[in-house]
């Protein structure tokens, strides 16, 4: 199925006059010698005797082979993203055991020109993991073996298969916390996590990924090999290329081995759920938390009242009874004229000492309920209840893609004018008369990180030009507060065409470059990241 | 009703991993560093009394034994609503979870403090804590007080006249029992479904820094009650050996339905 209007390898190229060389860089992710294409039938038979499990590793599901329904199936369920919004035509389904078997793929891919789309948990939102035409999919999922841990430094050594929850828990069972964490944790793989640089909850506490990777295993497009350093924190050894390779959504390289230094477990948490009446509470509650919890705030997550109903609604029963309780804040005014809406905190420690921890929680909450910046909260006392209000957080997204049709943004935002975004983007909408919207925000409101998701409640198609004009008043609203249009979700296929407009010209050749340094023949993920 | 005591224990909190000193000997498990909480058993006792509370404006006072760290563990059940605390405090080196202090020291403390409070309705206990997980503690203070007595409480209903019915979940079905009103107090424990323990909202937990925690020594408590220390300190039953359970073995993946079958036949698992 080939994608007409869409500015991509894959469409029929102009032939270009004679350029200056910085235009013809600028061009060349569009432009190349020789177009991509699909795999064939001698190309599955090549994969068959080359890996070292063809039954396992190859899903064939073109229709000269015999393939069952069984097969046509689960190709499916590779060629959809989590958010259903993007569709690939794959046929073919690889799953390679090894590293030498990624790097004889990619060779062979190389050679022929044969574009593959790398894919780890498929729970990305952007659809940088769907193919974006007939691509070969490159599932990491077999390779999910965790090495080891180091006891002093807890640098954790695994495959880019590995599956985040199961990194929690080992390192956990080796008295470390492995410092990523995010909503998605049951399905996604961190090869996935690093090639977007995820953020999550504990950015604010731990960092980003280009900090806490220590050293990465990466197969170059034409099948080489990229070792970089992994036993050591330190190491100021020439250029860092593995810098690049995070965030870089598998277009410069598929990344098969990660190391991360995690910190040791802390012993001690504690969780907040708290009501604020007002965003101007919410910043006492931020400068307040930095104050009286210092070092051990771990996370700061906002909700609003709009996602909170959803969460009640579609969440699946989690703490219901507490939201009940905290759903009838007296600042939900009646009088029409005064429209004011509760803002939900969650506020998490984490530390080392739970008395001093406890002490220090106990000074918090006293400041801000003496100081009227809460007006209600609850205090998790057990595991029980710390997870219930996770629970809470973590439901925002599925709930409201229960509700109905969602434009998905994920924005980072000066902290002062958080909200003032999705007032405006409320406002812009009514202006427009794009109705039955709800502007749910949610998100880590310490990073300046939110995640604007405008539910069209009961209908589930999506309205392109709708689409669009929504895009242009959420972005114009982040745009001229100098804020991101991709906080942390990454480019994918949806934010592609924005780059032009928010980028330098220069970074935008610079990038080219990269990539035709990288990836000459563009095999790796086309159709995705650079514009 | 008038007074409704609720015991809570401090255990290890029911989400930790739990580490085995094998060196230790029997007190291999570790305590050092390792979160601690309510009981779960105990959170739904407390919920219990504070919903009676709600309905017959009886004063609830929870009582916990162990070292200092549980008056944290009181003020937890004082923010869900308790009006006070009495707390017997132990020398930080004795172990709450079967090694140290068992279910009959427990109950003898406990017997004492019921009638050193004197005008006890009922006394809410969870059925079990999840360290020692013996559910004694509950029948033996019943026997000791010769109280009326009710174990693993599905639901709970105060009569006007003092009693109490309680429905219990057996393997034969739902037992419905009716503690009579005559004979006080009344020994209640929990199981799980009697209620989900709510959470301490912020006006709770500011008042409950004002309630009155009366803090004793075990030494103190003991010679006002009249019973013997060594007597409290020596348990009756000795843990002889502590190990973590054997690790489970890893699943094999095998490629196809006839792998499968024939590894289930070479297992004998399958004819």
């Amino acid at each position: 199925m080939i994608r007409l209007g869409r500015l991509c390898n894959y469409s029929n190229r102009r032939i270009l006059p004679l350029r200056p060389l910085s235009s013809i860089l600028r061009y060349a992710s569009n432009h190349q010698s020789r177009k991509l294409r699909g795999p064939t039938t001698q190309d599955v038979s090549y994969f068959r005797s080359i890996l070292s499990r063809p039954d396992r590793s190859v899903l064939d599901g073109s229709s000269s082979s015999t393939a069952s329904q069984d097969v046509t199936d689960e190709i499916a369920k590779y060629n959809v993203d989590w958010t259903k919004k993007y569709r690939g035509s794959s046929d073919l389904v690889l799953r390679p055991q090894t590293t030498s078997e990624v790097s004889s793929i990619l060779q062979y891919c190389h050679e022929n020109y044969i574009g593959i789309t790398p894919q780890g948990g498929n729970t990305g939102l952007c659809g940088g993991a769907t193919p974006y035409n007939t691509e070969i999919i490159l599932s990491m999922e077999d390779m999910d073996r965790i090495y080891c841990i180091d006891e002093y430094s807890g640098i954790l050594t695994c495959d880019a298969g590995c599956i985040l929850q199961n990194l929690h828990s080992y390192a956990e069972e080796n008295g470390f916390l492995f410092p990523l964490d995010i909503g998605s944790k049951g399905s996604c793989q961190i090869g996935g996590n690093v090639s977007t640089n995820a953020g999550g909850h504990h950015f604010f506490r731990f960092g980003s990924l280009h900090g806490t990777v220590v050293g990465m295993e990466v197969v170059l497009a034409n099948g080489r090999v990229l070792r970089s350093s992994a036993s050591v924190r330190k190491d100021n050894t020439g250029y860092d290329l593995k810098q690049l390779f995070i965030g870089a959504e598998g277009t410069l390289g598929i990344v098969t081995k990660v190391a991360i230094a995690c910190p040791a477990l802390p012993t001690s948490k504690n969780v907040v759920l708290l009501v604020c009446n007002s965003y101007d509470d919410v910043l006492s509650v931020l400068q307040t938390a930095k104050e009286e919890l210092g070092e051990i705030l771990s996370a700061i997550e906002l909700i609003d009242w709009n996602t909170m109903q959803f969460v009640q609604r579609f969440g699946n029963g989690f703490g219901s009874s507490l939201i009940s309780e905290l759903l009838t804040p007296k600042s939900i005014s009646s009088d029409p004229a005064k429209k004011q809406s509760p803002l939900y905190i969650l506020v998490e420690s984490q530390g080392c000492d739970q008395v001093s921890d406890s002490a220090k929680m106990d000074s918090f909450l006293t400041s801000l309920y003496e100081s009227s910046a809460i007006e209600n909260g609850v205090l998790a006392h057990d595991s029980k209840q710390m997870e219930e209000i996770w629970a809470i957080r973590e439901s925002c997204n599925p709930s409201v893609a229960s509700a109905g049709f969602v434009h998905k943004f994920d924005v980072s935002i000066p902290i002062e004018m958080y909200i003032e975004v999705s007032e405006e983007v409320e406002k812009h909408l009514q202006d427009e008369n794009l109705h039955d919207l709800s502007v749910c925000t949610w998100g880590h409101v310490a990073d300046g990180n939110a995640h604007i998701n405008i539910v069209s409640s009961g209908q589930f198609h999506k309205h392109d030009d709708t689409a669009e004009k929504i895009e242009n008043i959420v972005y114009s609203s982040v745009m001229k507060r100098k804020g991101s249009i991709s906080a942390e979700h990454g480019i994918g296929q949806s934010k592609r065409k924005y780059l032009k407009q928010i980028k330098d010209d220069g970074v935008l050749e610079l990038m080219s470059q990269i990539k035709m340094t990288f990836d000459p023949h563009l095999i790796l993920n086309p159709g995705k990241y650079i514009p | 009703m008038k007074k409704i005591l609720v015991p809570v224990k401090r255990v290890i909190d029911y989400a930790q991993k739990i580490r085995v000193d094998p060196s230790k000997g029997a007190e291999g498990v570790q305590l050092k560093n390792v979160k601690m909480s309510m009981n779960p058993f105990c959170e739904i006792a407390v919920e219990e009394a504070i919903q009676l509370k709600e309905k017959t404006k009886a004063e609830v006072v929870a009582i916990s034994v162990g070292p200092k760290q549980c008056t944290e563990t009181i003020r937890t059940a004082l923010a869900m609503g308790a009006d006070r605390g009495i707390h017997v405090e132990t020398k930080p080196d004795v172990r709450g979870d079967y090694i140290n202090l068992q279910p009959w020291a427990i109950a003898s403390l406990l017997k004492g403090i019921v009638e050193r409070e004197d005008g006890v309705d009922l006394i809410l206990l969870g059925k079990q804590s999840i360290d020692s997980d013996c559910g004694q503690t509950g029948p033996l203070l019943a026997g000791l007080l010769n109280a009326p007595q009710a174990t693993f409480a599905a639901k709970i209903e105060a009569g006007d006249d003092g009693s109490f019915t309680v429905e219990r979940e057996t393997d034969a079905g739902t037992e419905t029992i009716k503690l009579n009103s005559s004979v006080k107090p009344a020994v209640i424990t929990c199981d799980l479904r009697l209620n989900t323990p709510r959470y301490p909202t912020m006006p709770n937990i500011m008042k409950a820094k004002k309630k009155k925690v009366e803090t004793i020594s075990l030494e103190d408590m003991v010679k006002e009650l009249g019973l013997d220390l060594d007597e409290v300190l020596t348990p009756k039953n000795e843990v002889v050996e502590v190990y973590e359970p054997p690790p489970r073995k890893e699943g094999e993946l095998v490629g196809s339905i006839d792998e499968l079958l024939g590894k289930l036949k070479e297992k004998g698992l399958v004819a």
